[in-house]
């Protein structure tokens, strides 16, 4: 089954949301997909529960998501939910699958604005039952405001680090410890960015305060180097950074995470160019100020290309949108340049915050240099740093042989969670001229239900292509 | 000075470079990329007699035995598995294509026969109860393809291989008593050179000034998460368009030659949706439990064919001491043997079997190329 469209927009966050709004309101016929139920992406995320949907509290995400759903109920654009995109071939031809079965979404102009996943620095012990991710408490608290555990223990760094642990407060958890890696002069030096966005400012600094009142520990420039429990998490050990003194603390629950990096398996499997983000680790798209990316009438915005935070994503939505409907002959040159002057002028400001959040989430490239031999680096496929090590002794220089040598990024995860910790250990190994330490791209970007690929078929439909000479 | 220059480093050239440094040559391999990272490394590892074409039975008979005893005579396991082979027949029309497959394979020395329903269900518990009947053969399994890198690696170093990864060779003429190297940087020499080049080989092939045509298929596979026991058996149907096996740590990797996209040209190759789509049909029709399963990757590699889809491996005519060696239909399977053979040839002895001389097809297209290089040389 095959669909055509002027315009796909692929995530239906802040981002997203925004491209396709825009493209649409200058006439275009777009269609937007999201996995997920609702557009809202992971900041504006609709609520889930009955709960949460009833939940009064004053919160602006909320609101922003809500105002997002609303106009895009209202619009022309064709919304696919509960859609995963697995594939995309230029052209654009667009690979799904839903409840529906298999199917083919085609345009000549695609905006991907897939957004970010969580970055986790591994340690001894955090595959251990009871270690969750960061962002993954933000998203269960917007959906069903709850959270799982008693006794809680936040770590990590960078702003989601705050935000969960006063969220958290809010809904009556008193965590044990907030363990951030960066230290006060991390902060400060961060907040002259931060300065440029008061209402963000604002809003941090409120955390902050409230965090100080409810007298929750506070330990900076300090980072979880242990989680202990077999079946279940019963504490974790904590070290400074700098005297390396250590302290054990006990809890059920350890929510952990080392800030965000682009979700965009689709941006290199269309062979956008990228670059190395010395600030932020990893690999971010390298794109024009018209969003546009290296690939022809194909257009990136949001975390997916490049981790800069909610607000300036849904700008940068704004212009791809726009952008795609200039290109695509909707909008005159003159009409173009005025419809972005304003979104533009707002970017920069806002970008200046992104690059400051992001300062708060750096880390030294060895980041193993610590970690003991038996950690597992490759959760899915049980990869030790030991194993590792093994296979650059046998020869390894490139993260696709460490992957056969191995079995590294082979499973279901393909590298999401390890690739980039298995980069900085062959980099650190092997000095000199860096090779490209990234993983092949293909399909499916992410695990696909073979229930939903196949769908109902008969076997004499199945097309068969011709026997292999004997 | 070598003795042998190997120019690619996949299953072909790794296995002449392993056997000749063994028979006492001084061996350097030239890989492009790192070692086993194209068709050699990404392949399905099906160890099969039912895929085979009918005259290479003899060769992949012979590498099958090899490949069950890889640790004595690689020395590092690649993770082979012998096992039962089925070929399903889902139709009265592939009844018959299977029947005549069957026989022809049998006839050169497969110890294939067809099965009942019920015997095959014996045989296989997990495969649908709507076949109609099935070819069986006992010599079967798979290899885990992307270990052979790594396997080789060792094997190689153990050896005394000169191993040069990341070293693509630019060109090829002869000079003195033998062969000049030409790489990005400075040429290297070698008494005689061995072309190993998968779907490579037709540009170099051209180094030689010889034309010899080398289509590149664009084969795509596709494999689940780990999931629970389903199938115990090696599992294709009577077209060959399906190959079917779980491994020992629980992912089902699905393969048979569908075709994606791709250009030689460019080293690039991707998978298709309909093939992707057709495929997984294919196998859930065989093993229904499949259907539970989630598809975590997809990934296609180039294999070369011939004119007449028949190895070339033998001597180039008109450059002594330049041999090849590709173009093998099922080409993992019958590598460490076809190789052997090859390496017999190259350090001055009769080889075993008879190999494939690519004079043949040099005749059909460009008659001068065989016998008179062109002037240009
Ligand atoms: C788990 C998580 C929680 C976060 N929580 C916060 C927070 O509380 N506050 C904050 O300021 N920032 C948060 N962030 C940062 C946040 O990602 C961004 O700042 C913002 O959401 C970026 O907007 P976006 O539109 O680029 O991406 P997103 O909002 O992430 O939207 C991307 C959308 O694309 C969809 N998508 C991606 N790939 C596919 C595919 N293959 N097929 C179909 N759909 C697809 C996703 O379902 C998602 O809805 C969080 C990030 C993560 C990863
Ligand atoms: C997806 C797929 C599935 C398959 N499944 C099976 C199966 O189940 N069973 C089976 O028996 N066979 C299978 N095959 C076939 C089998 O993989 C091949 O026949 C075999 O691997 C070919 O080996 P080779 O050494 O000739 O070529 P390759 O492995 O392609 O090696 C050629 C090497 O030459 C190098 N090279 C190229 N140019 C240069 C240069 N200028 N300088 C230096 N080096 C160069 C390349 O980088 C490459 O590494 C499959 C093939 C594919 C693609």
């Amino acid at each position: 089954m095959t669909e055509s469209f002027d315009l796909l927009v692929i995530g239906a966050g802040p981002a997203g949301g925004e491209a396709a709004l825009s493209a649409a309101s200058a006439g275009l016929n777009v269609a937007l997909i999201d996995e997920g139920p609702a557009a809202g992406g992971q900041v504006w995320r609709a609520p889930r529960t009955a709960k949460a949907k009833r939940s009064r509290a004053q919160d602006p995400d909320r609101e922003r998501g809500d105002d997002l759903r609303a106009r895009l109920a209202a619009s022309s654009i064709k919304i696919f939910y509960a859609t995963q995109v697995w594939d995309a071939r230029p052209g654009f031809r667009v690979s799904c699958v839903s409840d529906a079965g298999a199917k083919e979404l085609n345009a000549p102009c695609l905006v991907l604005a897939t957004g970010a996943i969580e970055r986790v620095l591994p340690f001894e012990g955090w595959t251990t039952p009871g270690v969750f991710g960061l962002a993954a408490a933000t998203a269960v608290m917007k959906a069903e405001k709850a959270l799982f555990g008693q006794d809680i223990v936040i770590a990590g760094q960078g702003p989601l680090l705050i935000a969960v642990a006063a969220k958290a407060c809010e809904l009556g958890l008193r965590p044990r410890a907030i363990i951030d890696r960066a230290s006060r002069s991390d902060w400060l030096r961060a907040a002259v960015g931060f300065a440029g966005v008061p209402s963000m400012l604002i809003t941090g600094a409120r955390w902050m305060s409230q965090l100080a009142l409810a007298g929750i520990p506070y330990h900076r420039g300090s980072e979880v180097i242990r989680a202990n429990g077999d079946n279940a998490l019963q504490s974790i050990v904590m070290s400074n950074l700098d005297s390396g003194a250590t302290e054990e603390i006990e809890a059920d629950t350890l929510y952990v995470g080392n800030g965000l990096t682009p979700a965009d398996e689709l941006h290199r499997l269309l062979g956008a160019a990228q670059t190395a983000d010395g600030l932020r680790g990893g690999y971010r798209t390298i794109r024009d100020d018209r969003c546009r990316s290296s690939v022809p009438n194909l257009y990136v915005a949001g975390d997916g290309a490049g981790v800069y935070g909610a607000l300036p994503s849904a700008i940068q939505g704004q212009i791809a949108g726009l952008s795609a409907a200039r290109d695509h002959g909707a909008l005159t040159e003159a009409q173009f340049s005025a419809r972005v002057k304003e979104p533009r002028r707002k970017l920069r400001r806002l970008e200046k915050f992104g690059d400051a959040s992001c300062r708060l989430m750096q880390f030294p490239q060895d980041v193993t240099t610590h970690v003991s031999a038996e950690t597992i680096i490759c959760r899915c496929e049980d990869v030790t740093h030991a194993d590792i090590h093994a296979a650059i002794d046998d020869g390894a220089q490139d993260l696709n042989q460490l992957k056969h040598f191995t079995r590294l990024g082979m499973g279901p995860c393909q590298g999401r969670m390890c690739g980039l910790t298995a980069a900085a250990i062959l980099n650190h190994r092997n000095p000199g001229p860096k090779t490209d330490t990234r993983l092949t791209p293909r399909a499916p970007v992410r695990p696909i239900e073979m229930n939903q690929l196949i769908g109902d078929f008969d076997y004499d439909d199945i097309p068969v292509p011709k026997p292999a000479p004997l | 000075m070598y003795d042998l220059a190997v120019v690619g480093g996949g299953i072909h050239g790794a296995s002449v470079a392993l056997f000749a440094a063994r028979g006492g040559m001084n061996v350097v391999l030239l890989e492009a990329g790192a070692l086993a990272r194209q068709a050699s490394g990404t392949n399905a590892g099906t160890l099969t007699m039912q895929m085979t074409r009918a005259a290479l039975i003899p060769y992949a008979l012979k590498a099958h035995e090899m490949w069950v005893n890889a640790p004595h005579w690689l020395g590092h396991d690649v993770g082979v598995v012998a096992c039962d082979g089925l070929s399903l027949a889902f139709t009265e029309a592939e009844e018959q294509l299977l029947s005549e497959r069957a026989k022809a394979r049998s006839a050169a020395g497969a110890p294939i026969n067809l099965v009942t329903k019920a015997e095959a269900t014996r045989i296989e518990p997990g495969v649908n109860p709507s076949i109609r009947m099935a070819s069986h053969c006992a010599i079967d399994g798979y290899a885990n393809a992307y270990l052979t890198g790594l396997a080789y690696r060792r094997a190689l170093r153990d050896a005394g291989v000169t191993i040069r990864e990341y070293t693509p060779v630019t060109g090829l003429a002869a000079s003195g008593k033998g062969y000049e190297i030409r790489l990005a940087q400075k040429a290297i020499a070698a008494s005689q050179v061995v072309l190993t080049g998968g779907v490579w080989l037709e540009p170099m092939l051209k180094w030689l000034d010889i034309q010899l045509p080398i289509k590149t298929l664009v084969n795509q596979l596709s494999v689940t998460e780990r999931t629970g026991p389903v199938m115990r058996t090696v599992l294709g149907i009577a077209s060959g368009l399906l190959s079917l096996k779980q491994f020992p740590h629980g992912t089902v990797v699905i393969g048979g030659g569908w075709q994606g996209e791709g250009r030689r040209e460019t080293n690039y190759h991707r998978t298709t949706h309909d093939s992707t789509v057709g495929n997984a049909r294919l196998a859930v029709h065989a093993i229904p439990a499949l259907r539970n399963t989630r598809l975590v990757r997809s990934w296609t590699g180039f294999e070369a064919e011939t004119a007449d889809a028949l190895p070339i491996v033998g001597p180039v005519p008109g450059h002594p001491g330049v041999w090849v060696s590709g173009s093998v239909h099922s080409g993992y399977t019958s590598a460490p043997y076809i190789a052997h053979c090859l390496t017999q040839a190259i350090l001055g002895h009769h080889p075993e079997m008879p190999l494939f001389p690519m004079d043949r097809l040099l005749a059909n297209s460009t008659p001068e190329a065989a016998h008179f290089p062109p002037k240009s040389q």
